[in-house]
């Protein structure tokens, strides 16, 4: 695996960019990222979630807008940017302005150290794993910035359960994600097991290593306990059903997003939905190999696993109801913590044994 | 008594374009029509295919709206199936129900606090004349009389079909960048600090804060008549058809 | 009538003796006898009617004669036995000029919504209530509305205005740290949850809710007031749907026509007896589909799966019902001695349509439990939550699905039979859980029910062969006697849906008065959801099932 730098380097059969080179390539691997990122998005929230949500309670969803309602896309784009900006009276207008870019940068960025397979990652540093989880855990950052700068009594219950339940799930997600990474050097022969591109890498043979075993090597299936964990910690972290309670549609009216409109709104909309895709992501990287698959390229396989991730967390959506804030903390303290550290020394058990 | 004279909104929906259909980009491009009328005619669509209406269920008539968004009949289908909670990222206003003298200034300040460009479709027989609850001492009489109303649905209730055709009727005429009517307005809703003085700031000088919204309610018919004749205001135009019902 | 009436004439000696001076006359109401008490000892009457088994006061209403105003209570006797089935009223006059009553809202709890309503509507006060304000209009407003002297053209004015934390003196005495911080949030009158428009004053302190308040009011559409401007026969049947308008109005029909049916001495004929009950069991079908969607709206926040199963089956009760009566929603089919048509031709073809439902109906209701009972989550929201004892329940006078929620059998169309129900074989349904979640299967339980007494109907109705007679011979005017009540009540699907209606012999009732189930049920609120959490808080008010044309009126 190699980044895009080196990618475009080997095709040009150059040893090193000059820095300025470098850097404009950089930004070109950036781009493109970014551009698939928000393409996907823009997909998958504002037409693909409603034909999905339509089709699990029975219904159409837009078919008169363009061809299968495609044409909302740009509909729904359009309006939502031309609608005029209402910044309400007494909000805390720097934090309030600043939190919905901030959102949508954050999480953004957040995709540089993806390893989208076929040469698509920005940067590979040696602890990729480290920064994509502390970018996880920067998408709080902006909420609570929404929360506390509204001004609005349900935009501050949203914000207080969002510290509560980021706080609550930090340990978790971090720890869960750890458990695999004694997997990658092992499998992986490695020095740097942090680096994103080793553990997409680690996944690749059979599974634990054994010949001719017809499963490949993904920690899901080397480490399902860490993998399930995983996937709950993260439905938490960014806040997605059933552990919505930031948003809590029925009881906070829209939560920390009470207050914003139009193009403020498009911005936190597009954070919230590119973090779904951001945890699908990480879960492809980490537990499910990556860009491994046959036939179709890389990269293409990278995304068809984070669209299931999306499918998966649309599903819950739409047939599992929201919990209560203290069963939520309760899960996260009195269970996944102990459990993910449990599983943490019994990796470093049984690997122990083995060695 | 009565105060008629017309409210803030009244007055800027009076112009040649609705300045719900105008924005910053057209006042820039002001000079050259062919970019602004085909700005406008894309503008138009965006707005007329994507609707974020606002989830407010006042009575009777929010359970056939609850029919119309769910199975049989989908709204969504229309693109305008997105119901937002808060007021802030909604555009349309469906406002199902009777309204009296206690909800209406929540209505008005919930109108209020959409941005715009905002439309309002009346469903059911209260909100054009206070329906079957007319004669009632505290029903206000229709919501016209306080709050502009694009499309009314005639109806009590009104058919899922039947709210579907106004909304597909509001469509239309926002493709086509029209108008909506000025409202006639009986029922001042106001911040106390606006009212003349002597009239109803007295009632609630010790109690209340300048900025509180108080409305005046009058019953009788003949009062509102005399002050519609006096204002000259431009009639309301007739509803449109519907289906069903 | 005989065991009844030894019962009236023992409790009636027993409070002579017991209170000397309390009883001034007994009056003959058409349900009851009515105890004319001394205004101001009116509370120890019914604390003596209390203990010897009337536990349920089911309303408080004020009338306006020419020379006094009355306050009028209406007391039932809850039992699951059906032969101990009772009621009693008591009357208390009230002076012309200043009136005046002693409050009973501390022997039933559930009295202090419905003598603040008294005040609000007819300006009746009640001596020693904790809380003498208006309920249903603002507190701004002049004059009392059902008052024949109230000038309806005078100008009002209302507001729009903040409200304080109601409880924050309670707290401000205790300077220290460890003074609880508290947070005052205004829940509606717009607000995803509460399904209508209700305003809760709720007072949180982190995340639990340590006061609410229900303000309501919002939907209040003077109905009792335009009733008593329109004639029995045919003017005042629209109204009725529009109360409960959640698709129940064939059940709000039923009460009106029962309460002036017995006054005005109108007979029905079985065959439109056997239709009436048909209807009113789709009505109540239909109603808790809603319920029970709603309530999964509330713990999901989002347009989810079973809401939308639930409207589907809600469709096909509508269109039943549309064949019935020609409208989807507000049915205004029933009519004084019967109802408007016949059912629609090609009848087979109809009843066919009812078969596929109910025949369809079992594999639905399980479907339904699996996705309710079946989903782990949900389970663990709804358990546990929004404990109602049974005997706080009877305080307040709550009754239906809460009531049966709480494992109390009270259902009217067992005690006190009305329409069909007598000759048709069903079960009432309870659950002792006292939570969310035993109000919700007590409604899927009676949708089983009342699937059962559909077929029944659907059965008796193709095999009749007897005059197919849809409405007696009603005279051109009803006019009851000049000075006759009565209070009848129905099962509604909020629950016990009652009438009083007091008869100045013309064309027009002299006052009706409608005892809303959803605003006794409202009323006990608070109980429900103080030291909840605020997400419970919401689950309670979905499971509660309120609709605030019932409550405001």
């Amino acid at each position: 695996m190699v980044t895009f730098n080196d990618a475009v380097a080997e095709f040009f059969g150059v040893e090193e960019f000059s820095p300025l080179v470098e850097f404009a390539v950089a930004l070109v691997g950036a781009v493109i990222v970014g551009s698939i990122i928000l393409t996907i998005v823009g997909v998958s929230a504002v037409w693909f979630k409603r034909k999905l949500n339509a089709r699990l309670g029975d219904r159409i969803a837009v078919n008169r807008v363009g061809p299968a309602g495609l044409f909302i896309m740009p509909a729904d784009a359009l309006k939502l940017l031309s609608k005029e900006v209402v910044v309400p009276e007494g909000v805390d207008r720097a934090s309030y302005l600043l939190a919905p870019i901030l959102a949508a940068a954050a999480v953004i960025a957040a995709f540089a150290f993806i390893p989208f397979g076929s040469g698509l990652q920005v940067a590979d540093p040696e602890t990729g794993l480290i920064f994509a989880l502390a970018f996880a855990s920067l998408g709080a950052i902006p909420i609570v910035m929404a929360g506390y700068s509204s001004k609005n009594k349900y935009s501050f219950l949203g914000f207080e359960r969002e510290v509560a339940q980021a706080i609550a799930y930090e340990i978790p997600l971090v720890v869960s994600a750890l458990a695999i990474v004694p997997l990658v050097a092992y499998f992986g022969d490695t020095d740097t097991p942090l680096r994103m591109s080793e553990i997409v890498a680690a996944q690749q043979g059979p599974l634990l290593g054994i010949e001719g075993l017809p499963v490949p090597n993904w920690f899901l299936f080397a480490q399902p306990i860490a993998a399930a964990l995983f996937f709950v910690a993260i439905l938490a972290e960014f806040s997605r059903n059933p552990f919505d309670l930031p948003e809590a549609g029925s009881e906070l009216v829209a939560g920390y997003l009470t207050e914003y409109g139009g193009v403020n709104f498009v911005l936190l909309f597009l954070a919230e939905f590119a973090a779904i895709f951001f945890g699908g992501a990480l879960f492809t990287a980490l537990f499910l190999g990556g860009g491994s698959g046959p036939f179709l390229p890389a990269a293409v396989w990278f995304l068809i696993k984070m669209f299931a991730f999306y499918v998966v967390v649309q599903w819950l959506r739409a047939t599992v109801p929201r919990v209560r804030i203290d069963q939520l903390l309760s899960l996260g303290w009195k269970y996944m913590l102990e459990l993910t550290f449990l599983n943490l020394l019994l990796t470093a058990g049984v690997l122990w044994v083995v060695l | 008594m009565l105060d008629t004279s017309k409210t803030q909104i009244s007055e800027r929906r009076e112009g040649d374009v609705d300045p719900r259909m105008n924005s910053k980009l057209r006042e820039m491009f002001g000079s050259l029509p062919i970019v602004t009328t085909s700005l406008d005619k894309v503008m138009n669509w965006a707005r007329a295919s994507s609707m974020f209406p606002f989830q407010f269920g006042i009575a009777c008539c929010s359970i056939e709206m609850m029919h119309t968004v769910a199975i049989k009949h989908d709204m969504d289908r229309f693109g305008a199936g997105v119901f937002r909670n808060s007021p802030r990222q909604a555009d349309l206003m469906i406002v199902p129900g009777t309204i009296n003298a206690k909800l209406a200034p929540r209505v008005k300040r919930l109108y209020d606090q959409i941005p715009e460009p905002k439309f309002v479709v009346s469903m059911g027989s209260c909100t054009i004349s206070g329906g079957p609850f007319q004669e009632g001492y505290c029903v206000v009489k229709g919501l016209e009389t306080f709050a502009p109303v694009d499309i009314h649905v005639p109806g009590c209730p009104p058919r899922p079909e039947a709210l579907l055709y106004g909304v597909m009727k509001m469509q239309e005429k926002i493709k086509r960048g029209e108008s909506s009517p000025v409202t006639v307005k009986p029922y001042e809703i106001r911040e106390l600090q606006d009212w003349d003085r002597d009239e109803v700031a007295d009632f609630f000088e010790d109690e209340l804060e300048p900025d509180t919204l108080v409305m005046n309610y009058t019953h009788s018919p003949e009062l509102r008549e005399v002050s519609e004749v006096e204002e000259g205001v431009n009639p309301t135009t007739p509803a449109e058809p519907t289906e069903g019902d | 009538m005989s065991v009844v009436t030894r019962r009236h004439e023992e409790i009636q000696e027993k409070i002579e003796n017991e209170l000397p001076d309390a009883i001034l006359d007994i009056e003959e109401h058409q349900n009851a006898p009515a105890i004319v008490a001394n205004p101001s000892r009116v509370d120890d009457v019914v604390r003596v009617l209390k203990e010897n088994g009337y536990n349920h006061l089911s309303s408080v209403s004020a009338v306006e004669y020419e020379n006094r105003y009355e306050s009028v209570y209406h007391l039932r006797r809850i039992t699951d036995d059906r032969e101990d089935f009772d009621e009693i009223n008591v009357v208390a006059h009230a002076d012309r000029d200043e009136p005046a009553v002693q409050t009973v809202s501390n022997v039933f709890k559930g009295a202090n919504w419905h003598e603040r309503e008294a005040y609000d509507l007819m300006g009746v006060r009640y001596d020693d209530h904790p809380d003498m304000r208006r309920i249903l209009l603002p507190e701004t407003w002049n004059g009392h509305p059902l008052r024949e002297e109230y000038d309806v053209d005078q100008p009002q004015y209302t507001t729009l205005e903040a409200h304080a934390n109601p409880i924050e003196e309670r707290y401000e005495v205790d300077e220290d740290e460890s003074a609880l911080d508290t947070m005052f949030i205004n829940i509606g009158p717009h607000h995803p949850a509460t399904h209508g428009v209700l305003h809760l004053k709720t007072v949180l302190d982190g995340e639990v809710v340590v006061d609410v308040e229900p303000d309501i009011g919002y939907l209040h559409r003077c109905e009792e007031y335009l009733c008593e401007r329109l004639n029995y026969k045919y003017q005042i049947m629209p109204y009725p749907d529009r109360w409960d308008y959640i698709s129940a109005g064939m059940i709000n029909e039923m009460s009106y026509a029962r309460c002036i049916e017995e006054l005005a001495d109108i007979d029905v004929p079985e065959y439109a007896q056997v239709i009436r009950t048909l209807a009113q069991e789709l009505s109540r079908i239909a109603s808790h589909m809603l319920a029970v969607g709603t309530f999964a709206l509330d713990l999901y926040g989002e347009l989810n799966v079973i809401f939308m199963y639930a409207f589907k089956d809600r469709e096909i009760v509508q269109e039943i019902l549309e064949d019935l009566s020609g409208q989807r929603l507000m049915f205004n089919y029933l009519r004084l001695g019967g109802v408007s048509y016949d059912l629609p031709e090609p009848r087979e073809e109809w009843f066919e349509k009812i078969r596929d439902f109910t025949e369809e109906l079992p594999e639905k209701m399980k479907e339904y439990r699996t996705l309710l009972e079946g989903n782990e989550l949900l389970m663990k929201r709804a358990e546990g939550t929004g404990i109602l004892e049974p005997e706080v329940a009877k305080e307040y006078g709550c009754t239906g699905p809460i009531l049966r929620g709480s494992g109390v059998g009270y259902d009217v169309r067992e005690v006190d039979p009305y329409s069909y129900y007598d000759e048709l074989d069903w079960d009432v349904v309870t659950k002792d859980g006292c939570d969310n979640l035993s109000r919700v299967q007590v409604r899927l339980g009676e949708v089983e029910q009342s699937a059962r007494i559909v077929e029944q109907c659907v059965d008796i109705l193709e095999d009749w062969d007897g005059e197919q007679e849809i409405q007696s011979r009603v005279p051109r005017s009803v006019s009851p006697p000049a000075g006759t009540e009565n209070y009848t009540a129905v099962e509604g699907a909020k629950g016990e849906l009652g009438i009083h209606i007091v008869s100045d012999g013309t064309e027009q009732p002299h006052r009706l008065k409608i005892r809303s189930p959803c605003f006794s049920n409202l009323s006990a609120f608070s109980e429900l959801a103080e030291g909840e959490y605020l997400a419970d808080m919401i689950a309670t008010l979905g499971s509660l099932d309120l609709v605030f044309g019932e409550v405001d009126r």
